[in-house]
Order: C-alpha cells, then structure tokens, then sequence
C-alpha cells in the first residue's frame, strides 16, 4: 500500500479525503488503482491520449517521477505518492 | 476573500525584495472558515524556472512537498501562492492564467525600485481561461 496526498484543488473528487491509500507495484498501478476508486480525478490527472497532464508534477517520497523510471516507476509499502499542481507565471 | 497575516506578509515583502528584480514566488499556508481564507505562513520558495526570471517564476515542486508537509504537521492547508512582478503592475498575465490552477487564491505583488506598492489576488476558473479578482486585505504599514 502506498500513501497518496491529495492536493486540495482534487480532494472535492475523493471526497474529501486529503490521503488515500491504493496498492501497486508502480506509479501508473497506483495511480490507476486511484483514478478506478475515484474516477473523477482520471480527467484531471490525464489528457486524452491516456498521457499524465504536463502540469501535474508525481512525487515518490521526495523524487520526481520524471527523473526515475516515470510511471514504471517502483513503489514499496510504505512509499508516499505526492500529487503536486505545477504552478508557474510570469508576464 | 483572503486575508493575509502580519507573518506571512513579511515573509512575502522580504522575499519580494530579495528577488528584485528578479519574480520571487511563494505558497501561502493557512484555513479557510465561512468563504474566509486567512493565510497564516508564507513560505518563501525558490524560482526554478530555468530562463530570464525578471518576467517569469516557476515554484520548485520540491518547495510544495516541504511546504504540504508542514500544513499537515500544522492542521492547516494550501490555500495559494504568490509571486512578484517587478517594475510592474498587480495584475494576472495569460501566463499566470495558463500556469495556475483552480481554487487557489493566486497574489501578485507589484514591486519597484525594490519596494512593494501593490498586491492584488486572483483565482482561476475551472478551464483555465479566465480570472477572477478576489478580495485581500494585508498589513498596511
């Protein structure tokens, strides 16, 4: 079971849950076992090619995805899963 | 509307002015009663946009992790995020508009000549394709 926190833009799709716990043996398992248990963040989470979202950021524990094995990447009991909003500007 | 505290305008002034005249960019930490945000920390975070940051900031997700953990260890939340516009206005650019998400409330600091004179706050609606100003209130020196 790995722990996924829910940034407060997505939790009116859980709930209301700021944590859920989904199994897996990788992000895109755990993810998956997310979005089926709450179907309402699969559109917020990704684009119509089935592809995650450019401005959603996953954390596994402190390591962005992008810079391990993406959604291949390997998930232990225990591990936190972060669900961060990419948030950027300027003029 | 928000309201943010005497902390956590400090934090943002002085970042603002440390930054200038680069954008600094920040999260805003606090809760939320009756439609009533009250940011109670600002906390400064680092600008990872990799380019030219006089016109642009990206928060460095690493800082949203830390700043997340702490609303948690606090009982509070995420209510936004802030950044500057130096030598510029307070207003919501098409970049912020398409960069940011909704709920939150987004404050943008207009400073110049290393001086804060202006902050107005925005959200962003559901599509992303246009934003709402929203009532602040701040410390007035």
């Amino acid at each position: 079971m790995a722990k996924i926190l829910i940034p407060t833009p997505l939790r009116q799709f859980t709930g209301g849950a700021d944590i859920i716990e989904a199994s897996g043996a990788s992000v895109g398992e755990v993810l998956a076992a997310l979005t089926t248990a709450h179907p309402d963040l699969k559109k917020n989470l990704y684009n119509d090619e089935g592809k995650l979202r450019s401005f959603v950021n996953i954390y596994v524990n402190d390591e962005d995805i992008r810079y391990l094995s993406k959604e291949a990447t390997s998930i232990a009991a225990g591990d936190t899963v972060s669900i961060i909003p990419s948030i950027a500007g300027g003029r | 509307m928000i309201e943010l505290s005497p902390a956590a305008w400090a934090v943002m002034v002085e970042h603002a002015q440390n930054c200038y005249p680069n954008e600094c960019c920040g999260i805003l930490i606090g809760s939320e009663s009756d439609g009533k945000r009250l940011a109670i920390l600002a906390v400064a975070c680092r600008n990872a946009y990799d380019g030219e940051q006089k016109d642009r900031f990206e928060i460095d997700p690493r800082d949203q992790i830390a700043a997340e953990r702490k609303s948690r260890e606090l009982s509070l939340g995420v209510l936004g995020f802030f950044h500057s516009h130096p030598d510029e206005a307070a207003y919501f650019s098409q970049t912020d508009l398409k960069n940011h998400w909704p709920f939150y409330s987004n404050v943008v600091m207009s400073v110049r000549a290393r001086e804060v004179k202006d902050a107005k706050c925005f959200r962003v609606d559901v599509d992303q394709t246009a934003s709402t100003e929203e009532e602040l209130t701040w410390p007035k020196s």
